[in-house]
């Protein structure tokens, strides 16, 4: 196969001869080898997939990805090779539908149960020994303290979305999906979030330090 | 302590989060980033603000890794049929 430059790239798959369907071929072939070294080789979670089930994968993949290239080549600015900008658009077409597989089954209202995001001290202090009466008392307070800036500063949902990425590491775009917003605005959302979280805990006297020695064992 | 609530509080309290760029800002330098990476440039002296945000953000991470596991094997010419 021949390597384009990216004016060629261009040039070809906006062509309106023969070697427009010879670029596009050339491309998805492409694009398909790229994402099926990825699934094969870099995702340990998927290695229980026979070969032919992840070329299937790979080639649905590319196909999905060819697509969206073609719609937006006029949204390539130039800044890099035009094959990693198009392995870039695969790149996330193949991780969406990973995310989307993975967590087909998440809700974000599964992340509070009634209400409260943070579990009773009791069960959140690990360890062999239960801490005296008067720690255990003071760690209560302390979470009903986090607990209620947590109140202070974000909805119900905001809480959920913040507990579902930062603790439970579900990726950013399958919550977005779910709160009807998009990626960027949610982390946004989170870390602004934080912010005033920390500034409010710290306005009360609770500094990381203080926070995390009293949970220690 | 409880993983859950230790990885709450150093979410609220890491401060090294407050100064990064978003999604958007990094996905738009992260291309030529992952060209450069692979060309063997050390991504801590290329772009800080793309480094940081990629220790941060585990969806942009997640997508620049395979990225750039992608472009490297192309460059060693180890995605051929
Ligand atoms: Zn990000």
């Amino acid at each position: 196969m021949t390597e384009r430059t990216n004016e060629e790239w261009l040039a070809d798959l906006q062509s309106d001869s023969d070697r427009q369907g010879e670029a596009i071929q050339d491309l998805q072939n492409r694009l398909q080898r790229g994402i099926f070294y990825y699934l094969s080789r870099e995702r340990s979670d998927l290695s229980g997939l026979s070969t032919h089930e992840l070329t299937q994968m790979a080639q649905d993949m590319a196909q999905d990805a060819t697509l969206r290239v073609m719609q937006n080549l006029t949204s390539f600015r130039g800044d890099s090779l035009f094959t990693t900008w198009a392995t870039r658009v695969a790149v996330r077409v193949a991780i969406s539908d990973l995310r989307r597989a993975r967590y087909k089954d998440f809700s974000l209202d599964s992340i509070t149960a009634d209400g409260d995001v943070l579990p009773p001290a009791s069960t959140l202090v690990g360890g062999s020994r239960p801490p005296g009466p008067e720690r255990a008392a003071e760690q209560t307070e302390i979470l009903a303290k986090v607990q209620s800036t947590l109140n202070d500063v974000l909805t119900e949902r905001q809480q959920q979305a913040l507990i579902a990425v930062a603790v439970r590491g579900v990726p950013l775009e399958i919550v977005a999906e779910q709160m009807q917003t998009n990626r960027n605005a949610l982390y946004k959302l989170i870390h602004d979030a934080r912010r005033k979280l920390r500034t409010h805990l710290e306005t009360q006297g609770l500094s990381l330090d203080y926070v995390l020695n009293l949970f220690q064992e | 302590m409880d993983d859950q609530l230790r990885k709450l509080i150093d979410c609220i309290f890491d401060a090294h989060l407050d100064t990064i760029i978003d999604c958007e800002t990094c996905g738009s330098q992260f291309n030529c980033f992952a060209e450069l990476v692979a060309g063997g440039a050390d991504a801590h002296d290329l772009l800080p603000a793309v480094e940081e945000h990629l220790l941060c953000c585990p969806d942009c991470r997640e997508e620049y890794e395979a990225l750039l596991a992608i472009v490297r094997a192309e460059n060693q010419g180890l995605t051929a049929s």
